[in-house]
């Protein structure tokens, strides 16, 4: 194994890790600082990995900077809550409004491949409504993407991680088969289709990207249950080990423990690359083009902090809404106990899933929709749940977790109102870099709190129906992040256009879930890759026609 | 009616032989495959370790037969017959009781549908032997033909739990469409032959195909499970993880007992 990967970059010299072989390499093509490549992007996340790997397979020079490290998932993944932290991003931030986002599991990342490396693998499709969300059901904003555009992208990127879904996924416009058959149901999805029926509504087998069958060299999933932390057969597919292995052999650069602190522009009003810390130092990287991929928090982060005299209030803000329209989804949940055994931490957390409540719009006192799945929170997680939501200690805590193989619980991801109050701005305080550290303000809006007690309720009873006792409400969970730099119409009400590219600096593109301008009732993994595709095909299509 | 055991001074002949080889080789396939499958199940129905049982007996009864023309009698044919048929309901129930019911989901992974048939089938593939060595004439000329159409119906379910289980693996090696392309024309070729009575050199070439693709599926299978996380070094949990070991021989028993009744359409023929 080579040196600490979280102290020494492990991308350099001409290769890369090879993810798939314990102490492995793949050739990788260099860059000098100096020359002045086709695309830089910040981030390796869903955004930023997924668009490398387009732009390089289109013939683009792409160098993509993480502040991550690049892990080596067979080697350094053990299996171990506690040391899996180090997948978050866990730099200070200060965090306020009514409801104080906590920062790190669930919703950022720093890692190459960022938080795909530990997210859940959950891979919904939009409701196609929703991009019309504005028109059609009369909250929120319109995308000014097409959904049949975006069943195309989706389509792609579920071939591309080999989602392991439904035949017939029982909402929505027919979509394709999965390119995976789904996985078998452990006790906790059971215990979601006994309630969901109960309840007289639908459910279904959850798209997952993690394998059901063998792929490339990548194993099949073993049920380990390690699976929001990172994965170490490999199975999980995540940007580290789907998109970027074919971006390094397209002769994308990735350059690991790299981070951005501001993007420079030329005075003209264009970028003309970024500052980036590495090795030790600061550096500059030129490019033609900047993709920012930061994710909700550091894309903002990184536009503020690259005010200059010509863009002094940040760049590709001049609406404003750089940081604003912070959107994260709504995670409570009814937790209960069943008499048989569950054992919850078999297999992936969410093997089942009902969208009843994203696709039936009567009987709601809200707008949006959430989706709900079932849960299977590992043993430290679960202690820290119980906890903080029902304030356990000491014997009570104790007696609590031995009953940990009999729990069950429903989990919502539920949509949450764009709202401008809700935003990302600069502290005066600076990190360890000397870069200003994000302010993160979030409060709930009533629309989206009835939401919450809808779903509460209409949970509580699905338990209820299957005999569950002792049941309880997490109240106080929040998961994603999106929003913050929204796409758009036009430049007033906007920070970019349908291509991610920014209406102020036009070789300045955006490429995360930050372009969000609703978030739906589904995890937002899949919608982010499937954009970052879309804008790698627009951009070859931009450059066909000369207009880069 | 004679008892199991009972012998015979004679030899069969060699197509009788084989449909007693093609029997016992069936009974061995269910043997190490619900061995295995129902171990992993942890036998938690008590009734999970009968096919192992009436199985074991099953193929030892069909080889000496085959061998020494020790006749299997009309007893274990029927224990045979009467596990299988009745491993067709308790896996059914397995089915249908969970959530979602008859869907892909409890096909891929409850109870597979259709393996218990395979004791069905060399239990009556076995009966069958047993009255054409007896029989003479047309009687025997009428039950090869009948023989034939039970193999090749035989072959077909096969083809299609192969091509269940391939498709819950989205057949992500192209290996896995051979069972689901040889044996069909297989089927097809010998229930033609049936059909009209007419045993083709083409139905034998296919039935052989079968038979030694079903030998060979035990190499890919091998390999299948070196493909799970930690290959045959953990191969405690990945020959219970991987593509089942035992279930492509289950072709070459039916190969060979198709075999053999083309054997017989020729020895016999008016």
């Amino acid at each position: 194994m080579s040196a600490d990967p979280m102290q020494q970059p492990r991308a350099a010299n001409g290769r890369a890790p090879n993810v798939m072989r314990p102490g492995g390499w793949v050739p990788m093509c260099m860059h000098d600082d100096a020359d002045e490549v086709d695309f830089v992007i910040v981030g390796t996340g869903a955004g930023g990995g997924t668009l490398a790997c387009k732009l390089a397979e289109h013939g683009f020079s792409v160098v993509a900077m993480d502040a991550g490290p690049y892990w080596r998932p067979l080697e350094d993944f053990a299996s171990d809550e506690e040391h899996q932290h180090k997948l978050y991003w866990l730099d200070d931030r200060l965090v306020d409004g009514d409801n104080p986002l906590v920062m790190g599991a669930n919703n950022s990342g720093r890692s190459v491949g960022g938080s795909t490396v530990h997210f859940a693998m959950v891979s919904l499709r939009f409701r196609p409504e929703w991009f019309r969300a504005r028109s059609t059901l009369g909250y929120g904003a319109d995308w000014p993407i097409d959904w049949r555009d975006m069943w195309r992208y989706y389509e792609e990127v579920e071939r591309t991680l080999r989602i392991s879904g439904p035949l017939d996924y029982p909402w929505g416009p027919k979509r394709p088969a999965y390119p995976n058959r789904p996985h078998p149901l452990n006790a906790s999805a059971i215990a979601l289709a006994e309630a969901t029926e109960a309840m007289g509504a639908k459910w279904t087998a959850t798209p997952l990207a993690t394998l059901s069958a063998p792929w490339g060299e990548a194993h099949p999933c073993v049920y380990r249950g390690f699976c929001v932390t990172g994965c170490s057969t490999n199975a999980k597919q995540s940007v580290l080990v789907s998109w970027l292995p074919r971006a390094l052999a397209a002769g994308a650069e990735i350059r690991d423990l790299a981070m951005v602190g501001r993007i420079e522009t030329d005075g003209n009003g264009r970028a003309s690359g970024v500052h980036y810390h590495r090795d030790g130092q600061w550096r500059f990287q030129k490019a033609k083009n900047v993709v920012v991929a930061g994710y909700a928090i550091e894309t903002p982060r990184l536009l503020l902090n690259s005010a200059n005299p010509e863009f002094p209030d940040g760049l590709a803000n001049r609406s404003g809404l750089v940081g604003r329209n912070l959107m994260v989804q709504s995670n409570q949940a009814v937790w209960g106990a069943v008499e048989q055994s569950v054992r919850w931490y078999k297999g992936p957390p969410s093997l089942a899933i009902s969208e009843h409540w994203n696709y039936t719009d009567e009987g709601k006192d809200f707008h949006g929709g959430y989706a709900y799945m079932s849960q299977g929170p590992l043993p430290a997680n679960w202690a820290t749940t119980v906890a903080g939501g029902r304030g356990l200690w000491g014997s009570d805590l104790i007696s609590e977790m031995e009953e940990y193989n009999h729990r069950v619980g429903l989990k919502i991801v539920g949509e949450v109102m764009p709202q401008e109050s809700n935003r990302v701005t600069l502290a005066d305080e600076v990190d360890q870099y000397g870069l200003r550290i994000p302010r993160i303000t979030f409060s709930f809006c009533d629309n989206d709190k009835r939401l919450i007690r809808h779903a509460l309720d209409f949970l509580d009873q699905g338990l209820e129906r299957i005999g569950a006792r002792d049941r309880w409400r997490q109240e106080d969970d929040t998961c994603h992040l999106n929003g913050t730099a929204r796409m758009g119409f036009d430049p007033e009400t906007s920070v970019v256009d349908a291509d991610c590219r920014s209406w102020d600096i036009p070789n300045l593109w955006i490429c995360d879930g930050s372009v969000f301008p609703t978030v739906g009732g589904v995890n937002p993994s899949l919608t982010i890759q499937a954009i970052a595709c879309r804008t790698g095909d627009r951009i070859r299509e931009l450059a066909r026609r000369g207009e880069l | 009616m004679r008892s199991a055991g009972v012998s015979t001074e004679r030899h069969a002949e060699p197509g009788v032989r084989a449909l007693s080889v093609g029997a016992a080789m069936l009974c061995l396939s269910v043997l190490a495959d619900s061995g295995v499958e129902h171990y992993r199940g942890l036998f938690r129905n008590r009734v999970m370790v009968v096919p192992l049982a009436v199985s074991a007996v099953g193929a030892v009864g069909n080889l000496l037969a085959a061998t020494v023309h020790r006749g299997f009698g009309r007893i274990g044919q029927a224990a045979l017959a009467l596990t299988g048929a009745s491993g067709l309901g308790f896996h059914a129930w397995n089915i249908l009781k969970r959530p979602g019911g008859l869907s892909w989901r409890n096909l891929f992974y409850a109870a597979p549908a259709g393996a218990p048939a395979a004791l069905v089938l060399a239990g009556v593939i076995s009966a069958l032997a047993r009255s054409i060595d007896r029989g003479s004439g047309r009687a025997v000329r009428r039950t090869a033909r009948f023989a034939g159409g039970v193999v090749s119906v035989g072959i077909a379910g096969t083809v299609a739990e192969a091509w269940l289980l391939h498709f819950r693996g989205a057949f992500h090696n192209r290996a896995m469409y051979l069972p689901v392309s040889i044996p069909p024309l297989a089927a097809a070729s010998l229930a033609v032959d049936a059909i009209d009575g007419k045993p083709r050199p083409r139905t034998a070439l296919l039935l052989g195909a079968t038979a030694l693709m079903g030998l060979g599926g035990v190499g890919f299978h091998a390999y299948g499970v070196s493909r799970n996380m930690g290959g045959w070094r953990n191969w405690r949990q990945n020959v219970l993880a991987g593509p089942p070991l035992p279930a492509p021989p289950s072709f070459t028993g039916l190969a060979i007992a198709g075999l053999g009744i083309l054997a017989i359409m020729r020895h016999r023929r008016g």
